[in-house]
Parts: structure tokens; C-alpha cells; sequence
């Protein structure tokens, strides 16, 4: 470590707020060591910093919860990691607006205490919501079941201030739920992995927070009646907030208790009439034979069963050696978690999956060998990486896109993270160039080596 | 561009119509003039050529052969932009798109449609209406604008309250790149990786490429609706009415006020049942499932009544809410029985400034001696003043321009934006440094210069000129097509 760079960054944020040798150990990616942590408190301590990594060709890892760290390709070199977590402030909520701004640091758990307070959300549910902080958030594009209706981060987020690599700070959109002024840097921010720039303050439209809530359980005998039913749903006059469906090893690890099959995670939100309505039309739509129980959920039982859904990537095996990200069409949802089931399977290993069922997002999770932990060791890094590869193929032939959002270095050293970018790579390259020439922001982590 | 010679216009016309054929190249005078100005008529420009292309290769050659000769080339629509947006600035081609009208794929299952740039907006509700779905977005011109123009202005409508406005129902488009080579953009599934370069692109105001396909969502029409006036004797109860029905947890699809001025000159042109003695009057829906729905319309009326409104009324069946919801579009035809001209502002704002901004359009326009009339998506805090004037009256433009631009500048005071729908264009370009500052229209440029580093793709848009912005601002006339009653303005 250079005791001068200490030096210059304890001068902008000050000595309290740098850490360096040891202390960075909490920020270690992949056994990749950051120079230095930098807590700064404002935007533009962020732009000083980041004017100070550019005239020393520094790299610069934007850190926000760091629930998703591990999402992108490992860094070669961490360099600076700059924190958000100091920038963590509610700026404003006027609820007669249905708006809100806040800083980029600022958890989402912490977010949605402060809005529900006043009867209103941010309709957004990823997982890990807790720790999991706007700013990254947004870099990461998360989400959760809910996006079923309401949608992800492009739909939400209004307004954005971001700090650029030379320092400039930045604004598109704006404090207001309808505005096409200037091009819509908002969207491109979102899930760009902090590439582009480092994101300091958001503004938000909210929804109301709806009278009643509901998750309904649906339990089928089999993945392919589940996706029968989940299209039978989206044709049917209901109007579900979530639709997630799951195979019978995340039904598993949801569920110990149960008997073996698919299900359904139905959500149902909005005035209490709507949705009494809505569960007494569910059996009729599901299909009668099709679907063998069905549970309705509110409260504590039901808050619990959405978080461990969000918690499947890392609980539904006791070793989970990979997770996929895979867009397909809703239609070909239960067809590809059933072939990549037995993908996982011709290559000894176990899967289970998850989906966004309605929006073709599934999240696939392989875990260790299908003959337990008999082998008296970790699964082989090349076993994993040869399913991870088959899965892919799997997708690409579908029409779909793939993306490793989870494994151990060994096994991203073998598979790409990230699709080959194709045609439009050009284009985001330039973008990529024209905002951060000198490449210091999360440089290789993202899509084509940007 | 240093103007053509006559031989090389010809030799281009020649080059054009061997690769679209004959007739799918205007280059005569008097055949320019119907392309030389959108819905904001006082901007006119010539172009040298208007091209008719009928396939994303047509575009690209035409854009390749425009960049070797240096030329500017703009695409265009139906032409009912309100900003100017797709004039030919500077001379150079416009690319009109509206032979490419196809609904190439409809995938009911996945809830999605392939379409052609030039389709009309509600020829695509049309096409899936049968099958129970259509498209969301809905501007007031949608019998007329295309569904590409949508794409580039990120047009919105009287129910984006509910369901957003074109970009959150765009999954991914075909672009003609302004160097000509043909990329496809998001596609049919979500998430897809890399930067949301078709969220960059949607409302772009064809300065990043032109869109030869396009990927729409389609929605399941809602089972049911229901259409509440609610009516008032002061302007500030109807805009506190607006944040009551926000404040007890409804999302109306839709929730439009109409004032005094325009209540009167609707109901002397059509007769739709406004009163006319109402300072104004909200035209609120609300839709989804039948269950829960008269509770709903109930919450809305109490809070009307609550605010002060002196009645609330539900239409009970389908003619009445279609008779209310004329007195609403047709508010535009109205004016022209009112006034030989008005312009029309475009500007939105927090929602609970509603009382304080709508007193200062009051204000601003009297102290210019003028009428105004306002029609607007008080959902959204989406304001349209009009400003109504006799451009025979000498001076009365530049007062109309003057007042505009204070109404802008207040909107950008209280924390709003400068357009909430028509785009900047030509029209406000040099009203931008009110809401941004000079790093942020520095960074635009460079996400410009991304997509279009020889700035022959539309140029003179959205970017303030040199001149002060005092000077900026354009008055109104009725375009063609909608004294034909072809479209309505917003």
C-alpha cells in the first residue's frame, strides 16, 4: 500500500473513512485484495475521489451492500473500493406526489420503512433487500416476483445523478413521473455494474401500499402442469402481482414439510374485494386435476415463504455450486426448467430453478453431485463448468440469453459470464469509451470485457 | 452542406430510385411542402429529397449513401410531432417510414408484437383487439401517429397515469445505426445483458438511428371500467382533489382536469354535458377487475366531494363515458371555434404544485393579455396550457412566445420538466438549460456522439443553439390533418 495514496484519500474524506492493509478484508473479491476502501460522504467527495483514481489510472470498484459483488466478472485488480454506504440519506418524500429521492447508499429495507410510514412502497422486491442498497440495486438491475406487475428498476426510476470518471456530476430525468426532456440516462445506468459511472442520488415513482396482500401457495404434480396453469393465469381476467413457479427441488428447500412437485407462487394484491375475488376464481383457472393443494398465505407465513423464494440461489442445497440467470419467453418456461433438469442430471449433478414465470426470467441452481456428499469432496469445478455450458446451449438454441451469476473462480475461469455481446457490443463500447475513457470504473467486469 | 447543384440532385434522385424504384423519391418543390414542418407548424424547413423505403435495407443504404455525401437525413412518421422534431434542419433527406406499416408477428402467448416503424398506433390495437388485447400507450393523435414516432418522442397519453408511457412497453427494436449498419436492440425476452441501449433509444428523438422493427407489449384489455366526472366551483379544490384520490392509495388509469375556458368552448362546439359554469372539472377512470370497482369509484367520488366538488357524477353505461371522454379530445377542435390560433404548452409538474403552478399560468398569460385554456393530464402533473391569440394582432405572437416561456421556466422552478410529451425538438432546445445543467447536456452529447459521431442523423435537435434562450419559443396552427379532424393533439 502507498502511504502517500492514503494520504490523498484521507484528504478528501478524511482519515476515519479510509481503510487500507488488513482492515480491507471485508472487500476481498475472489482473493483479489482492494488498495483501499473510501467511505465518502457527499457527491462530491465521490467526484474527488474518482479524479483521484484517474490521474493514477487507479481501478474503481463502487460498493453498495455488496449482496451482488459477486455478479460480473472477478476484477483483476479491485484497486479503490468506494463505498456508498456513508451516502445513505431519505432526501425527500412527498407523498401527494407518489415520489421520493434518496441517496444512492441507502438500503432498500431502510427505504421502504421510511415510505411505508406514510402508506406507500417501492414496488420493487429483490431479494436481500436488507442489506441490498439502491445505488446497487439499480447497477445490478435487481428484482424480484413482483416485477410481474409491477416491473424493474426502468420502470420505477424517474430521475438519476450520477458522478462520471473525470469527476463531472451528472443528472437525467428528473423529480417528476412524466418527462421525455433529454436522453434517458436513468435506463442506461441501470444495470450497467457501476461501468459507466458511480450512482449517488435516485428518485423514485411509488405505488400506494396495497390494502391487502396475499401469496398463494398452488402445488402441482409436475413442472409441466405448473406452466400450464401459469399460462391459463395470464390469459385468464386476474391480475396477480407475482407468478412464480418452481420444480420440485426448490419446492423442496421452500417447503420440507410437503409432498414432492412443482408449484406456483401466486401473488394477489390490491383492495381486499379484488383479491378475495381473485383467490375464490384461483381453483377454477388452475385446473381442478391439475393441481393437487393450494395454500393462502398472509402475514409472517407469508412474508417468510417470499423471502426464502429471493434466498433459493444460495438455500436450496447445502452445497450450491452454480447459479444461472436465463431469459426466455414465458411460453418455454416449464419446458427449459424441465430439460435443464436433465441436463444437470446426465452430467451427475443436482438442479433446482426458480422462475419469474410470467416474464420468462428463470434462475437456475445447480448443486452437488446427485449422489450426495459421498464423493467426500467438492464436485469437480470441470463437471460444473461442462452443465453450465450444456445449459447455455440449451438457452441460446431457445432464443433465450444466459448469464453465470454465481460460482467459484475456478469454475467462472472456464465458463464466460456473460453471453458473446453480438452485434450491438459496438455501440456499448463507444458508450462505455465516451463516459469513462481511461476505463477506471469496474473495469472487464462487465458485457464483451467492458 | 453547401446547397446541391441541379446536376447532382439528380444524379442522387437517379441513385435513390434505382435502389427504392420510381415513385419512392420526391425531390420537386411543391411535392417538399407537405414534409416541411410536423404539428408545430410555425417551424418550416425544405428538405432536398423525401425517400419512401420499404425495408430496414432500404434505410441503410439510404443512410450510407446520406453519410458519403455529407448529408443531413431525418426519418419521419406520420407527422404530428408537436417540437419539430423530425424537420429537415438543415436541408439533406427525410426518410419517411410510413410504407413500412406491417404488423409483422403477433405472439398472444407471450403477450408481445412485431411491428414496422410506420404502423399507426391504433391500427395496432386494431389488429389484437379481436383476440381481447391491445396496445397501452394511447396519445390523443394515436388515429394518426405512427407507432416509430412513438418510439422517438417516448410518447405518452392519457392512461400512462397507470400504465406508463411507450418505453414500458418496448422490449426491443431493429435500428438502422446512423453509420447504416442494421443491429437488433433488446428482443423478445427480458433482462437481456449489456446496456439498455433500447431504453437509451426510446425517446431519442431520431437522433441515434432510425427503428425498422419494433417489439411492443401488448396487454390483456381490462375486464372493467369505470368513468367518474367530478365537478367544481374553484380551480384549487379540483387540483387538491387530484392528491386526495393519490393520498387514499388509488391509481386511476386516468385522471384529466378540464377548465372554465375550455369547458365552454367544448360544450359550444359538441355538447357533451360539462357544465358550464364549473371553474373545472376531472375526468377520472379507473380500471381492472370488476370486483372491488364500485368501491373504488366510491373512494374517488368521497375524496371529490371531500375536496369541495359540488357534484360527482359515474357514467352508467358506455355512450355517456364516450360522450365525456369526447368533450376531453375534442377540447383541441373546441379552441378553433374560440380563437383563430393558440399554442400549446407542454410541461409537467410535481403534482402537488398543481394549485400554486396553474395560478401562475393565470397570472403570466393576463399579464400578456391573453386567454388560456387548460386540458391537461393532472394525474401526472402533465400540464397543456394553451395560450389562445389572433396572430393578425400585431405583436400577439411574441407575447404567446414570451408567455410560454415563463410558463416553462415556472414548471422547471418547482421541480418539473420541461416536456412531459412532445419532446424538445426544435421547440425547446434552448429552453434546456433550465432544467440541466451544463455537465449534464456535456454528457448527453457524448452518449450522442456514441450513436452518431458525424452528427448528420437529425441534427439541430434537442441541444440549446448559441442564441439566447429568451429568443427560443414557437407559436401554433392548426396543422392539416387536424383541421381535417384526422388527430387530435395530445
Amino acid at each position: 500500500m502507498d502511504p502517500d495514496l492514503t494520504r490523498r484519500l484521507a484528504a478528501i474524506v478524511g482519515p476515519r473513512h479510509v481503510l487500507t492493509g488488513i482492515e480491507c478484508s471485508p472487500y476481498v473479491l475472489e482473493g483479489r485484495t482492494p488498495e483501499a476502501v473510501a467511505f465518502p460522504a457527499t457527491k462530491e467527495e465521490v467526484a474527488a475521489l474518482l479524479v483521484l483514481a484517474g490521474e493514477d489510472g487507479l481501478p474503481v470498484t463502487p460498493w453498495g451492500g455488496g449482496t451482488r459483488m459477486s455478479v460480473g466478472v472477478t476484477p483483476a485488480r479491485p484497486g479503490l473500493v468506494l463505498s456508498l454506504k456513508r451516502l445513505d440519506r431519505l432526501l425527500e418524500h412527498e407523498p401527494g406526489d407518489l415520489t421520493a429521492t434518496a441517496e444512492a447508499g441507502l438500503t432498500l429495507g431502510a427505504f421502504q420503512e421510511a415510505l411505508g410510514r406514510r402508506g406507500q412502497w417501492l414496488s420493487l422486491d429483490p431479494p436481500n433487500a436488507r442489506q441490498g442498497t439502491l445505488g446497487g440495486i439499480l447497477a445490478s438491475n435487481a428484482s424480484g416476483p413482483r416485477r410481474h406487475l409491477y416491473g424493474t428498476m426502468r420502470d420505477l426510476l424517474i430521475g438519476l445523478t450520477m458522478v462520471l470518471a473525470d469527476g463531472s456530476v451528472v443528472r437525467g430525468g428528473g423529480k417528476v413521473v412524466k418527462n421525455v426532456a433529454g436522453y434517458d440516462l436513468p435506463k442506461l445506468a441501470i444495470g450497467s455494474f457501476g461501468t459507466l459511472g458511480v450512482l449517488v442520488e435516485a428518485t423514485f415513482k411509488l405505488r400506494p401500499r396495497p390494502d391487502t396482500d396475499r401469496l398463494v401457495l398452488a402445488r402441482f404434480e409436475r413442472v409441466k402442469d405448473a406452466g400450464a396453469a401459469a399460462r391459463a393465469l395470464m390469459t385468464s381476467d386476474l391480475l396477480p402481482s407475482a407468478l412464480d413457479l418452481v420444480d420440485p427441488e426448490a419446492l423442496r428447500a421452500l417447503d420440507p414439510g410437503g409432498r414432492e412437485g412443482a408449484a406456483l407462487l401466486i401473488g394477489l394484491d390490491g383492495l381486499s374485494e379484488q383479491v378475495e375475488w381473485q383467490c375464490a376464481e384461483l381453483p377454477r383457472i388452475l385446473g381442478a386435476g391439475a393441481s393437487v393443494a393450494t395454500r393462502v398465505l398472509d402475514g409472517a407465513e407469508r412474508d417468510a415463504l417470499w423471502q426464502a423464494a429471493g434466498a433459493l440461489p444460495r438455500a436450496a442445497f447445502a452445497e450450491v455450486t452454480a447459479v444461472m440467470k436465463w431469459g426466455v419467453l414465458p411460453s418455454q418456461v416449464a419446458e427449459m426448467v424441465e430439460s435443464g433438469g436433465d441436463v444437470a442430471r446426465r452430467h451427475g449433478l443436482t438442479a433446482a430453478f426458480s422462475a419469474h414465470a410470467g416474464m420468462g426470467i428463470v434462475t437456475a441452481i445447480l448443486g452437488g453431485g446427485v449422489l450426495g456428499s459421498g464423493g467426500g469432496g467438492a464436485v469437480a469445478a470441470t463437471a460444473v463448468a461442462s452443465a453450465l455450458g450444456d445449459w447455455r446451449a440449451l438457452v441460446h438454441a431457445a432464443g433465450g440469453h444466459a448469464m453465470l451469476e454465481w460460482a467459484p473462480l475456478a469454475v467462472k475461469e472456464r465458463v464466460p459470464v456473460w453471453d458473446p455481446p453480438g452485434a450491438p457490443h459496438r455501440i456499448m463500447a463507444r458508450l462505455k469509451a465516451e463516459l469513462d475513457p481511461r476505463g477506471i470504473l469496474n473495469p472487464g467486469r462487465f458485457v464483451g470485457g467492458i | 452542406m453547401p446547397p446541391l447543384t441541379d446536376a447532382r440532385k439528380q444524379t442522387l434522385r437517379r441513385e435513390m430510385e434505382a435502389l427504392l424504384g420510381k415513385g419512392a423519391v420526391l425531390s420537386d418543390p411543391e411535392e417538399l411542402l407537405v414534409y416541411e414542418s410536423d404539428g408545430l407548424t410555425l417551424f418550416r424547413a425544405l428538405a432536398d429529397f423525401v425517400v419512401f423505403p420499404q425495408s430496414a435495407e432500404d434505410v441503410s443504404a439510404l443512410v450510407k449513401l446520406a453519410q458519403r455525401e455529407e448529408m443531413p437525413f431525418v426519418a419521419r412518421g406520420a407527422g404530428t410531432g408537436l417540437s419539430g422534431g423530425c424537420l429537415p434542419a438543415e436541408g439533406g433527406l427525410v426518410i419517411s417510414l410510413m410504407r413500412m406499416n406491417r404488423v409483422l408477428e403477433v405472439d398472444y402467448a407471450n403477450q408481445l408484437a412485431v411491428v414496422e416503424p410506420g404502423l399507426v398506433n391504433l391500427h395496432l390495437s386494431w389488429a389484437v383487439g379481436p383476440q381481447g388485447f391491445y396496445y397501452a400507450p394511447d396519445p390523443s393523435s394515436q388515429q394518426a401517429c405512427t407507432i416509430g414516432g412513438n418510439i422517438a418522442n417516448n410518447s405518452g397519453g392519457p392512461h400512462t397515469l397507470k400504465y406508463g408511457v411507450t418505453t414500458n412497453h418496448v422490449l426491443g427494436l431493429e435500428v438502422v445505426l446512423p453509420d447504416g449498419e442494421v443491429i437488433w436492440i433488446g428482443g423478445k425476452t427480458r433482462d437481456p445483458q449489456g446496456y439498455d441501449l433500447t431504453g437509451l433509444f426510446v425517446g431519442s428523438e431520431g437522433t441515434f438511428g432510425i427503428a425498422t422493427k419494433i417489439i411492443v407489449r401488448i396487454m390483456k384489455k381490462p375486464p372493467a371500467v369505470k368513468t367518474v366526472l367530478a365537478v367544481f366551483d374553484v380551480v384549487d379544490q379540483a387540483s387538491a382533489a387530484v392528491s386526495a384520490i393519490i393520498g387514499r392509495g388509488l391509481v386511476p388509469a386516468a385522471m384529466e382536469m378540464i377548465d372554465q375556458l375550455t369547458i365552454g368552448a367544448v360544450e359550444d362546439a359538441f355538447g357533451c354535458g360539462y357544465p358550464r359554469d364549473a371553474a373545472a372539472a376531472l375526468l377520472i377512470e379507473v380500471d381492472g377487475l370488476a370486483a372491488g370497482m364500485d368501491e373504488q369509484a366510491e373512494r374517488i367520488s368521497q375524496a371529490c366531494r371531500e375536496a369541495g366538488a359540488r357534484e360527482v357524477r359515474v357514467a352508467r353505461d358506455a355512450a355517456e363515458r364516450d360522450l365525456l371522454w369526447k368533450g376531453r379530445k375534442s377540447a383541441f377542435g373546441a379552441y378553433g371555434h374560440i380563437s383563430p390560433a393558440y399554442m400549446v404548452m407542454d410541461g409537467v409538474i410535481p403534482r402537488t404544485k398543481l394549485p400554486y403552478v396553474l395560478g401562475r399560468v393565470n397570472e403570466i398569460a393576463a399579464a400578456h393579455g391573453l386567454r388560456v385554456g387548460n386540458v391537461f393530464h393532472a394525474g401526472d402533473g402533465n400540464l397543456h396550457p394553451n395560450l389562445l391569440y389572433d396572430p393578425r394582432e400585431p405583436g400577439a405572437e411574441a407575447r404567446v412566445v414570451a408567455a410560454g416561456g415563463e410558463i416553462l421556466k415556472v414548471c422547471a422552478e418547482v421541480g418539473g420538466s420541461i416536456s412531459g410529451e412532445h419532446g424538445i425538438g426544435l421547440e425547446k432546445a434552448d429552453y434546456m438549460p433550465l432544467i440541466f445543467s451544463e455537465a449534464d447536456l456535456d454528457c448527453m452529447r457524448r452518449l450522442r456522439h456514441a450513436f452518431n459521431p458525424t452528427g448528420l442523423c437529425n441534427p439541430g435537435k434537442i441541444f440549446p443553439s448559441r442564441k439566447a434562450c429568451g429568443e427560443a419559443g414557437i407559436a401554433y396552427r392548426p396543422h392539416p390533418i387536424e383541421e381535417k379532424g384526422l388527430a387530435q393533439r395530445f
